[in-house]
């Protein structure tokens, strides 16, 4: 069966209209007699139907499998996870406590430490959050550890990665999965294209242009907010900007990706960089 | 040419837009929405009182009363107390996807937290040689699910955080 015979059928059941209204027989002969390939053009069919329900933005499956590909370049490009099940839940503590009060409670939040002494912290969509081993084990108290997964969870709720995927980019990841059922290699190798393009881009932007300043400022008062209305020191993603200026560790190692150190001190409330039940 | 003083001022309003959700001012009065696909509301200002109803995602809430971080919501089907930071000063947006399921649903159930790589990711991985960090990112899937809400429950009430300050 072509592929225009799969839109056809796609076209059709998105219409509205029951695969049961269609005389079976004929469409049999129409399309070749070949029962197993209808078989696998309705169901491609109907979820080409569901991908043009999806049309109308970023849907959560499409950003999970967006999220996915992302964090594992992140482990790719650092090193690989710290296989340490203690540094694990210590992380995944505080950072759910903190995710539970962030415009995206219901997310599927994941926090984990990635094997590199630079000092930087990365996150991907779908509630991925990584620091770097050298960032975390700076970073001794949970206000500070909370300061910095905080400024990681705003730009998850605020989308920051998804709005640089275009919405074709990311439809692509589920229409794969439909094509590479028809076997439509074509098809697919120009749906995995547009796929790994989307992927990429977010990728640029995490590891060589960063963020825009401004979408990082935002991010830091987020964290801020989020930190104080849970209960953590609002002054502790400061107090940390403020140790790595102070502490004379080489530029490029120090969130690379991000603006400089004092323009985002600079811009956040002094205040304690820790709770007094510390 | 000279910029007109509130064109220059835009890019300051539009970042205090988008700064001011978790750190909203809630006061007596004012409006605010749910967040969360389910929000409890209580009976007292405290984590320990009985439970007075609840409300959907992204309803609308008039605040009747503060109380340092707990307000006294009133909504279209129950009235009671919340932690301010269960609440927006925004109304959420529910996004629906390639399978037409709605993300809270999506997520809030028990398996959510352990579910596989998608397959789109995993053959994003052989494509990109990715192998190793695939069985990173399986294994960290795994540890994250194995920590329950109960644990994170518990540690926000060992150390005094959310409702529990």
């Amino acid at each position: 069966m072509s592929t225009r015979s799969i839109l056809v059928l796609a076209l059709a059941l998105s219409a509205g209209l029951s695969v049961r209204a269609f005389d079976l027989s004929g469409l049999t002969r129409a399309l070749g007699n070949n029962s197993d390939r209808i078989t696998k053009g309705i169901d491609t069919a109907k979820d080409i139907g569901k991908v043009a329900k999806g049309v109308a933005g970023i849907g959560p499956e499409e950003e999970k499998a967006i999220g996915d590909s992302v964090a594992l370049e992140i482990i790719g490009k650092y090193g690989g996870l710290v296989r340490d099940e203690e540094i694990m839940r210590r992380v995944n503590l505080v950072g759910r406590s903190l995710a539970a009060f962030s415009d995206r409670p219901d997310l599927t939040w994941r926090f984990a430490v990635l094997n590199s002494d630079t000092l930087n912290g990365f996150s991907a969509p779908a509630g991925y959050v990584f620091i770097t081993r050298g960032l975390y084990d700076l970073v001794s108290s949970d206000d500070a550890l909370a300061g910095v997964l905080a400024h990681e969870i705003a730009h998850i709720t605020e989308k920051h990665a998804l709005n640089i995927v275009a919405k074709g980019d990311a439809l692509a990841a589920a229409t794969s999965q439909v094509v590479k059922r028809s076997g439509d290699l074509r098809a697919l190798d120009s749906q995995l294209q547009q796929f790994d393009l989307g992927v990429g881009k977010v990728t640029k932007t995490l590891f060589e242009t960063g963020y825009p300043p401004k979408t990082e400022f935002s991010a830091d008062h987020l964290a801020h907010d989020l930190a104080r209305v849970t209960g953590y020191a609002p002054g502790g993603l400061r107090g940390v900007l403020s140790e790595l200026q102070d502490s004379g560790t080489s530029p490029d190692k120090i969130f690379s990706t991000h603006p400089p150190l004092k323009d985002r001190i600079r811009r956040l409330p002094d205040e304690p960089a820790t709770t007094a039940a510390q | 040419m000279k910029i007109p003083t509130a064109l220059r001022l835009w890019p300051a309003v539009l970042l205090l837009v988008a700064t001011t959700s978790a750190g909203a001012a809630f006061t007596a009065g004012g409006a605010a929405y749910t967040k969360r696909y389910k929000t409890i509301l209580l009976a007292e200002p405290s984590p320990q009182a009985k439970p007075a109803g609840e409300l959907a995602f992204a309803q609308k809430v008039r605040i009747e009363q503060v109380q340092g971080n707990w307000l006294r919501v009133s909504g279209d089907s129950a009235d009671g107390w919340v932690f301010r930071g269960s609440l927006s000063e925004n109304k959420p947006a529910e996004g629906k996807g390639f399978d037409g399921i709605p993300l809270l649903a999506s997520n809030t159930t028990a398996t959510a937290a352990a579910r596989p790589l998608t397959p789109a990711a995993d053959d994003y991985s052989q494509r990109r040689n990715l192998g190793n960090a695939r069985d990173d990112l399986n294994w960290m899937i795994k540890e994250c699910g194995a920590i329950a809400p109960e644990e994170v429950e518990a540690f926000m009430q060992e150390h005094k955080k959310g409702e529990y300050q």
